[in-house]
C-alpha cells in the first residue's frame, strides 16, 4: 500500500502565513507558525481525535462558534485566531472547570513538575478560581492493577487511557463508569487491569491520575536525568529512556521512534528494569569451590576461565540474545582463533546452513517495521507477536484498524491477533514444511476451495505489498519453501514488502551478522564448519566437548531437551558463564560465573530484526563489581594467548565494521539515537548472495511431515510449545512483576478436555508417549523408555477454544515444569 | 640599548616644597583628628561582646539554621517530601527521598512523607528560598548561627536533627533595638 501522499497548503494563524500539510490537525499545523495551542486529550498515536477536553478551542473565520483545533483538519486559506478575547475567555473557563474537582495536591502528586495540567493552568489559566463549593471526593489512592495506581479525584476525563485500551491494545478492559461529575475510569468488571501493555496508560495520562506503582514517590523531575537506551529484553528492541537518580534506574519511559516502536512499550520493558537493582542479581564474579559458587576476586575468576586454553579445540559456546554485536564478535574470534573451536551458536532451535541463511537475510528481501502498517497483506507465520515481539503486535493491530491491512495468520497455536485476522489457519506443531509446501502449490496452481487456497488467494490478490512475519520457531526444513513463496509473490526488491524474521533472542539478527553461527563467520562469510546448539549438547554429553562457554544464556532453561543439556553441563569439565541471574543450569553446573551487564549499563550495538543497527549506551555505571562484557571477553582472549587488542567498546566496533562488508563505513555517530537500517545503505550490496537449496522437498512427500488432522492414533496429544512474554529471568526477579511469574499452563482444546475429563484450571500431569514403539526394543530401548516415562511435567489445564483438537500447548522458558523437559512429539495429558 | 619611551612620556609638575609649619601640620594633623574620636569614645566605656559567653542578638527575620516542623495537635510531620525546597535551592544542598505513608506507619499528613531529608549546611548559603518554596510551611529558617563542627560530614543535618527542638542559644533583638 503506498504511503499517503502529503500535499502542502497555506493558511493564516494569528496573522502569520504558514505552510502545513493538508489534512493535518490544526493543533499540529499551528506549530509551523510557532503558535502553541494547549491540549490534554489530543494524541495522534491513539488514532482519531475525540475533542474531549475542550482545551484547544480556537477561532476560525467563517465559523461562528469556537472550534476544537485538535479535531479540525487544516484547509487551504483558513484564517485562524488563537489570541482573541473569546479564545482567552474560553481557555480560562476550561481550566477553571477542569480544576473545579481537581484536588490540587501537587506537592504529593507524582506528576508534579512534569504535569501538562500544571503547565497549562500556569500558561493559560486565570490564576484564580471562583468556586468555593466543596470538591467531589473519591477513595484514593486505589490500585488499578498491581502496576498502576489510580487517583480518581485528579482525573480530568480526557479519554486517553480508555482509548488506548479500546483502540490500541484492544484489550477492551478500561471504560468510564457512571456519568457526569461522578464519572471515573475503571475496568468493566472491577477486576485489576492486567494486560501486557498496561503501563502505557501511565505515560499517556496528562495528569497524575494514573501513576506507576514501582515509581511511586521515588523521585521528582528535577532530581532525575534521562538517558536514552535500547531495551534488549525481546527482539522488538524498543527505544527507551531510563530515568536515573543517584546511579539507579528509577523508571523506563518510551523514546518515540516511529521506525521501531511507535512510542509504546510493553510492561516487561517498562518494569523489568527493577532486575538491575535487586539482591538476586549477580554482582561479583563467582567460582565453584567445593561444590558451591562463592564470590571471588576478578583475578581469580579470570584465571579459572583462562583454563579454557587447556580445552583447546574442545570448547562449545552458546550466545544469548542480550549479547551485543561487539560481544558476539569478540566471542566468536576467541572461539575460532583463540581456542580453535568452531562450535559456536546463537540460534538455539533450528540450524540454518550458510547459503540459506544468506538468502533469508538478503537485504532486498527485508521488510521494515513500518511496512507492517502500510502493507496490503501481512502474513504472520509460526510466531505469536504478543509473546515473541510484543510491540509488533500493536503495530499489526494499528495496520488492521487504521489502514485496513489484510491480516492472515498461519500458526500452530491460536494467536491473540486471530480476532483481527481475515484468515487464521492452524497446522500441527512442527509441520511448517508441509504447510508451506501446500501453500506454495496453491500459489502456483489453479484456484480451488479450502483454507490454504483462500490464503493463497488473499496473498495473490490482496495487493502487491505482502509482508511475511515469521518466527524462529518455523522449522528449518520449511525455510527453502518460504523463500520460494517470497519469490512467487515478488517480494524481493520491492519497497514496502518482504520478510521480517522475529528471532528468539533480542539481538538474534546482529549475532548472526557478527558471525555467531556454526560455519558462518562475520558478515556471513564462510567459516570452518562447527556444531550447532543441539550438536554441542550431544557432543558435550558424550565427552567430545569438554568445556562450554555460556554467554548470557542458560540452555537448561531456554533450549529444547532439558535432560540432554543437563547431562552436557554436568559432564563438561569447565563451564564458563556470563549471567545476571542464577538460573538452574548456571547455579548447578557453572564453574565460573561472570556478572553480566544489564541493558542499562551496556555499551555497544544491536541489530533490530528489520536490520536497524541501534546503539546501547551506558545509562548508569556498573554496580558493585560488574564489568563490561567486551572487556571480560578481551581479557580472557588475551589470557588464552589471542590478544585482540581491544581496549574500549568502540575499538571492538571498529573491528566488527572491518570484518562485516555490509557495515562498511558505518560509524557510531551515524547510528546515533535513532539507528541506521543497513539494508537501506548502498553498502548492503556487499552482502554475499545466498541461494535456497535447489531441490525443494516434494510437497507432502514424507509421511511424518504431512499435516495430520485430528488426534494422533495412540490417544495422545501432539505437543506444541510457546514462550510466554513473561518467561524471562529478569521478570522473575523484578519485585513489581512477581505477579506475572509463569507457571505451566497446559492449553487444551475443549474437545480434548471433555474427552479426558479435565476442567479448566485443574491440575494436570503431562507425560510422554513414544512416537514409534519399534525404536524402543531391546535392553537399551527399555532403558530409554523408562526414562521417557519418568519425565512428568505438572501444570494447570487451560481450556482454550481456539486450540485445534489433538494438540496440547505447553510453555517453555520457565523455571519449573517447562515444556523443554519433554522431547517426544506426542504426549499424554491426564489428571495426576 | 636603552629603552626609549618616545612621546608617551608625561612630565610630572611638582609644586614648591612646603615650609616648617605646613610640614608639621601634614605630619600630625590627621593623627590628632583620629585621636579626638578615640578619646571621645573612651568615656562611653568598652562595647566588646564576650562572644562564646555572650551572643550577638539577631533580628526576628534572621536566616539561621533550618527547622522542620510538626503539627502541634497530631504530632505528624508537616513535610510531605515534595522536594520543592530541593528544586528551589540554588546551592543544591537539600536532598529529599520520599516514601509512602501506610496506615501502620503514618509519618505525615499527606500520602507521602520524606523518608530522607538532608541539608548539607556546609553548602547552604542561607538564602531562605526553601522556606519560600515550601507549600506546607514545613521548613523555616531558625535563628541559630552556631553550626561550626570538626568534620564536614557532621554538617549534613538529617531529618531527625532538623525536627528536634533546637536549644535556643541565640538572643533575639528586641523591637527598635
Amino acid at each position: 500500500m503506498p504511503r499517503p501522499e502529503q500535499k502542502e497548503i497555506q493558511f493564516t494563524i494569528d496573522g502569520r502565513e504558514v505552510r502545513a500539510i493538508e489534512g493535518a490537525m490544526l493543533v499540529d499545523a499551528a506549530k509551523h507558525g510557532d503558535v502553541e495551542i494547549p491540549f490534554f486529550c489530543y494524541e495522534p498515536k491513539l488514532g482519531n481525535p475525540v475533542g474531549a477536553c475542550r482545551m484547544c478551542l480556537v477561532e476560525i473565520e467563517g465559523i461562528p462558534k469556537l472550534q476544537t483545533s485538535c479535531s479540525t483538519p487544516v484547509k487551504d486559506g483558513m484564517v485562524v485566531h488563537t489570541q482573541t478575547d473569546r479564545v482567552h475567555a474560553a481557555q480560562n473557563a476550561v481550566v477553571e472547570f477542569l480544576l473545579v474537582n481537581h484536588p490540587l495536591d501537587c506537592p504529593v502528586c507524582d506528576k508534579g513538575g512534569e504535569c501538562p495540567l500544571q503547565d497549562i493552568t500556569f500558561g493559560w489559566g486565570r490564576g484564580r478560581s471562583r468556586f468555593i463549593e466543596p470538591k467531589r471526593h473519591f477513595v484514593k489512592p486505589l490500585s488499578l492493577s498491581p502496576l498502576v495506581a489510580i487517583d480518581r479525584e485528579r482525573c480530568i476525563l480526557c479519554y486517553r487511557c480508555v482509548r488506548f485500551s479500546q483502540e490500541v491494545a484492544e484489550d477492551y478492559q478500561l471504560i468510564f463508569a457512571e456519568r457526569g461529575a461522578h464519572t471515573y475510569v475503571s475496568t468493566f468488571d472491577g477486576h485489576p487491569y492486567v494486560a501486557p501493555f498496561s503501563g502505557n496508560i501511565i505515560e499517556l495520562c496528562p495528569v497524575g491520575a494514573l501513576t506507576s506503582k514501582p515509581y511511586r514517590f521515588r523521585a521528582r523531575p528535577w532530581d532525575i536525568e534521562g538517558a536514552g537506551g535500547i531495551c534488549t529484553l525481546c527482539p522488538s528492541q524498543c527505544n527507551v529512556q531510563f530515568t536515573v537518580r543517584d546511579e539507579t534506574v528509577m523508571r523506563v519511559l518510551a523514546r518515540e521512534n516511529d521506525e521501531v516502536d511507535d512510542g509504546w512499550l510493553c510492561d516487561k520493558g517498562r518494569f523489568a528494569y527493577q532486575s538491575i537493582h535487586v539482591d538476586e542479581r549477580i554482582a561479583a564474579p563467582l567460582v565453584r569451590d567445593g561444590g558451591e559458587l562463592r564470590e571471588v576476586s576478578w583475578e581469580r575468576a579470570l584465571s579459572v576461565a583462562a583454563g579454557l586454553a587447556r580445552h583447546r579445540g574442545r570448547v562449545g559456546a552458546l550466545v544469548g540474545g542480550q549479547a551485543t554485536n561487539e560481544e558476539g564478535f569478540l566471542l566468536q574470534s576467541l572461539m575460532r582463533q583463540g581456542l580453535e573451536s568452531p562450535d559456536i551458536d546463537s540460534r538455539g532451535r533450528a540450524s540454518v546452513p550458510l547459503e540459506l541463511g544468506r538468502a533469508l537475510a538478503a537485504p532486498s528481501l527485508q521488510a521494515a517495521v513500518p511496512d507492517l502498517e502500510f502493507a496490503h497483506t501481512v502474513l504472520v507465520l509460526g510466531c505469536e507477536p504478543l509473546d515473541d515481539a510484543p510491540i509488533l503486535d500493536l503495530r499489526i493491530r494499528k495496520g488492521v484498524r487504521r489502514r485496513g491491512v489484510n491480516l492472515a495468520i498461519a500458526s500452530a497455536r491460536p494467536s491473540a491477533l486471530d480476532a483481527n485476522a481475515k484468515l487464521s489457519l492452524r497446522y500441527p506443531p512442527g509441520t511448517e514444511a508441509a504447510f508451506l509446501a501446500e501453500l506454495a502449490a496453491a500459489l502456483a496452481g489453479p484456484p480451488s476451495s479450502g483454507d490454504i487456497s483462500a490464503l493463497a488467494k488473499l496473498l495473490l490478490e490482496g495487493g502487491e505489498d505482502v509482508v511475511i512475519l515469521w518466527g524462529e520457531r518455523v522449522a528449518a526444513d520449511a525455510l527453502p519453501t518460504l523463500l520460494r513463496i517470497a519469490e512467487r509473490l515478488g517480494l524481493s526488491g520491492r519497497a514496502g514488502a518482504g520478510l521480517l524474521e522475529v528471532p528468539s533472542g533480542a539481538n538474534g539478527r546482529g549475532l548472526r551478522e557478527a558471525g555467531v553461527l556454526p560455519g558462518v563467520g562475520p558478515g556471513y562469510a564462510p567459516a570452518p564448519a562447527g556444531r550447532s546448539a543441539a550438536q554441542i549438547a550431544a557432543a558435550a554429553a558424550d565427552g567430545r566437548l569438554t568445556a562450554l562457554y555460556l554467554f548470557q544464556t542458560d540452555p537448561v532453561r531456554e533450549l529444547p531437551d532439558r535432560a540432554l543439556w543437563e547431562a552436557a553441563l554436568h559432564r563438561a569439565a569447565l563451564v564458563v558463564a556470563h549471567a545476571s541471574v542464577l538460573t538452574e543450569g548456571i547455579r548447578e553446573h557453572a564453574a565460573v560465573v561472570f556478572p553480566a551487564e544489564s541493558h542499562a549499563e551496556k555499551e555497544g550495538t544491536v541489530v533490530h530484526p528489520d536490520g536497524r543497527l541501534q546503539r546501547l549506551r551506558g545509562a548508569i555505571g556498573h554496580p558493585n563489581q560488574v564489568r563490561a562484557g567486551w572487556s571480560v571477553l578481551a581479557e580472557i582472549s588475551a589470557r588464552v594467548g589471542h590478544d585482540q587488542g581491544v581496549l574500549t567498546s568502540p575499538m571492538a566496533w571498529e573491528q566488527l565494521v572491518a570484518a562485516v562488508p555490509f557495515y562498511a563505513g558505518l560509524t557510531l555517530q551515524e547510528i546515533g539515537g535513532r539507528g541506521v537500517r543497513w539494508p537501506d545503505r548502498a553498502q548492503a550490496a556487499q552482502m554475499p548472495a545466498g541461494s535456497a537449496p535447489s531441490a525443494p522437498a516434494p510437497p507432502g512427500g514424507s509421511a511424518s511431515s504431512a499435516p495430520v488432522a485430528g488426534a494422533p492414533a495412540n490417544g495422545g496429544l501432539r505437543l506444541g510449545s510457546y514462550r510466554p512474554i513473561w518467561a524471562s529471568p529478569e521478570v522473575e526477579i523484578s519485585p513489581a512483576l512477581k505477579f506475572t511469574i509463569c507457571r505451566q499452563h497446559v492449553e487444551l482444546s475443549p474437545q480434548d478436555a471433555a474427552r479426558l475429563g479435565i476442567d479448566h484450571g485443574e491440575a494436570v500431569e503431562v507425560s510422554q508417549l513414544d512416537g514409534s514403539s519399534a525404536a524402543y526394543s531391546g535392553e537399551a530401548g527399555s532403558q530409554a523408555r523408562g526414562k521417557l516415562e519418568g519425565t512428568r511435567v505438572h501444570g494447570t489445564a487451560a481450556v482454550r477454544s481456539g486450540v485445534p483438537q489433538g494438540t496440547a500447548f505447553l510453555a517453555d522458558g520457565i523455571a519449573q515444569d517447562s515444556a523443554n523437559e519433554l522431547t517426544e512429539a506426542v504426549v499424554e495429558v491426564r489428571k495426576p | 640599548m636603552s629603552y626609549n619611551p618616545g612621546e608617551d612620556v608625561i612630565e610630572v609638575v611638582r609644586g614648591p616644597a612646603p615650609g616648617a609649619a605646613a610640614g608639621a601640620y601634614r605630619a600630625f594633623g590627621e593623627t590628632l583628628r583620629g585621636l579626638k574620636t578615640t578619646f571621645a569614645r573612651i568615656v562611653e566605656g568598652p562595647t566588646t561582646i564576650q562572644y562564646p559567653e555572650e551572643k550577638t542578638p539577631v533580628y526576628p527575620r534572621f536566616r539561621g539554621r533550618h527547622k522542620l516542623h510538626r503539627f502541634e495537635d497530631t504530632g505528624l510531620e508537616k513535610c510531605v517530601g515534595c522536594s520543592l525546597c530541593a528544586a528551589a535551592c540554588p546551592a543544591d544542598c537539600i536532598r529529599v527521598v520520599a516514601a509512602e505513608n501506610t496506615p501502620v506507619n503514618r509519618v505525615s499528613a499527606g500520602e507521602r512523607y520524606a523518608a530522607v531529608y538532608e541539608i548539607n549546611l556546609s553548602r547552604c548559603i542561607f538564602c531562605g528560598y526553601c522556606e519560600v518554596a515550601c507549600p506546607f510551611d514545613a521548613i523555616t529558617m531558625g535563628h541559630d548561627y552556631e553550626m561550626s563542627d570538626y568534620t564536614r560530614s557532621d554538617l549534613i543535618f538529617t531529618k531527625e536533627m532538623l525536627l528536634a527542638e533546637p536549644i535556643e542559644r541565640t538572643p533575639l533583638r528586641s523591637e527598635g533595638e
